[in-house]
């Protein structure tokens, strides 16, 4: 049986980079100055943010750690067993990525923010919505994959404090690093100066972390480009087909994941021995 | 045995919204009618959590305000609503987005954020669409997507937003199935009239399957301050999904469309021990 590990970096670049819309060559002149302020006197997060190419290892919870090693529990520790040897990318089978997962990818993003909502909309059609009207936490909110999320501003700072997770098909990160329903997660964004915008990310999950995890990284303004649509359920064979794995691929010394040694590809179709596309037998 | 089973958006999304404590439509507000709002640019402001005004029949049909309904389908486009209605399968129930102009007509409320350089529409489902409202033209060559190539621009008070490089499969252009192909062009006229109302005209081309452009109008009412999209996770548990049949079920004489005459509910179950208060 074929294991097959769908990374970000695998699905993505055929879609949007060829839209001109990953790749940093079209990203736009770098805006520089102060940060833009929205009517209301806060400083105006919108805009598309890129990676910097600095927070490395990508899609890793533990990048700032020595030896990239989270602070598990017992618990934790397996529940990451479980993830890597029982459970899906979630992002393969469409589901959001959630958080603490998006801020921790390295894809870009799209923020927008108007009066008291401000949207980050993600690769694969994925939105959330975070309300910075005051409200505070609903007593017994339902549990999702970004949370309930309630957005204040701390002077320049538009602080994120989320709570009420999902327990089950969610990954922390793209290692497959577990969280539990106790996880909340406070973001605080900056944006230092026209071009950045910056995250200090701390997660805290009693039942899988022994101590608060912290994470920051950088964005980096494109101006030229946009989000687009990605209709991830559209010829989604390798799901229906059932051709994926479990887990992220192994993990590397380095900390990102993957397969090292996949089988070498079949030579390139010719006139006398073109590409087969075998479609599966439930596909619509 | 395969099990029909017609999705319609208000069937799936119920449960969803009745967490935000509000409906899915909204009634006419009272008293005197406050003035649109504006952005720092000068041009009116969208944005807002916008529902259905109760008026709107039917919904979920582009030919809502043609006589009969009755859609100016030409022999390619008969042909393509009689596959859509015996074989395909309702592509929103499937997690593929509803596009455009199918959002239009749907019974749910949506969400617009405007910035002076894009303007977002926010939709059930956890799609979206984002249209540069920048000065930029249409590509010479784009992707075909569901949502069309969106290009905003203002005419006066009105924001326009000229639409075309449609996918042709695994489409509908309304919940009744409608088709439309490759050549769809659709062109909304957005404005607001006032603070708790936005009004669309839209315009819908499609020279392979219709006779002549037709147009579909209408208005939302705004609602109350402070309602978000709640998440969507449209894939997560979609076990009906290799349960569905073709088509929306039967059009209905008014319109809309469904299974008219579903089994009786079976009674409902008494639980063993009465639950304690």
């Amino acid at each position: 049986m074929k294991r097959f590990a769908v990374t970000l970096i695998l699905l993505i670049p055929a879609l949007a980079l060829a839209q001109g819309d990953g790749g940093r060559r079209q990203s736009g002149p770098v805006p520089t100055g102060p940060a833009p302020r929205a009517t209301n006197g806060h400083p105006d997060l919108t805009s598309y943010w890129r990676d910097d190419g600095n927070a490395n290892p990508h899609g890793n919870l533990g990048k700032d750690y020595p030896g990239f090693k989270l602070p598990f529990t017992p618990a934790g520790e397996a529940a990451h067993k479980y993830n890597l040897e029982h459970t899906i990318d979630p992002e393969s089978l469409c589901l959001p990525g959630g958080l603490p997962r998006e801020d921790i990818g390295d894809m870009g993003f799209q923020l927008i923010q108007s009066g008291a909502d401000t949207i980050f909309i993600y690769q694969y059609g994925t939105f959330r919505d975070v309300p910075t009207d005051g409200r505070k936490h609903a007593e017994d909110p339902d549990p999702t994959y970004f949370g309930e999320e309630i957005g204040t501003w701390d002077g320049d700072t538009l602080v994120i404090d989320s709570t009420a997770f999902k327990d089950s098909k969610t990954w922390a990160d793209e290692n497959a690093d577990p969280h539990s329903d106790a996880l909340h997660t406070v973001e605080r964004w900056t944006r230092p100066d026209a071009g950045h915008l910056h995250l200090e990310l701390t997660v805290e999950d009693p039942k899988f972390y022994k101590e608060p995890i912290h994470y920051q990284r950088t964005w980096i303004a494109a101006t030229a480009q946009h989000t687009r649509e990605q209709a991830c359920s559209e010829n989604n064979i390798d799901v229906s087909a059932g051709h994926l794995g479990f887990g992220p691929g192994p993990i590397r010394a380095d900390g990102t994941r993957g397969y090292d040694n996949p089988d070498p590809l079949p030579p390139p179709p010719t006139k006398a021995n073109p590409a087969k596309t075998i479609l599966p037998a439930n596909y619509h | 045995m395969k099990l029909r089973l017609a999705l319609s958006a208000f069937f799936l999304v119920s449960t969803v919204f009745a967490q935000d404590g509000g409906g899915l439509t909204a009634s006419e507000p009272t008293g005197p009618s406050k003035p649109t709002p504006r952005t720092a640019d000068g041009h009116p402001d969208l944005g807002g959590f916008w529902k259905g005004d109760r008026k709107t029949k039917p919904v979920g049909n582009i030919g809502k305000d043609l006589p009969g309904f009755k859609l100016p389908l030409t022999p390619a486009g008969q042909a393509a609503l009689q596959f859509n209605l015996t074989k395909t399968i309702d592509p929103e129930s499937l997690c593929i987005p509803g596009g455009i102009p199918r959002h239009n007509a749907s019974g749910l409320p949506f969400m617009v954020l405007q910035t002076p350089k894009y303007v977002a529409f926010l939709y059930f489902y956890t799609y979206y669409r984002l249209i540069p409202v920048d000065g930029r033209k249409h590509s010479d060559d784009p992707d075909p997507s569901f949502f069309g190539e969106e290009i905003g621009r203002w005419e006066g008070d009105t924001l326009v937003i000229d639409s075309i490089a449609f996918k042709d499969e695994k489409v509908w252009i309304d919940e009744n199935a409608n088709p439309h192909s490759d050549k769809l062009h659709v062109v909304e006229r957005w404005s607001r009239p006032d603070a708790d109302h936005i009004h669309v005209e839209t315009l819908i081309e499609d020279p392979k399957f219709y006779t002549k452009p037709f147009t579909y109008q209408r208005t939302w009412v705004a609602g109350p301050s402070g309602q978000v999209l709640g998440e969507y996770a449209c894939s997560e548990n979609n076990i009906d999904k290799d349960h569905l049949g073709p088509g929306p079920g039967d059009i209905l004489p008014d319109g809309t469309r469904g299974y008219a005459d579903i089994d009786p509910l079976p009674p409902p179950i008494k639980p063993a021990t009465p639950p304690k208060h």
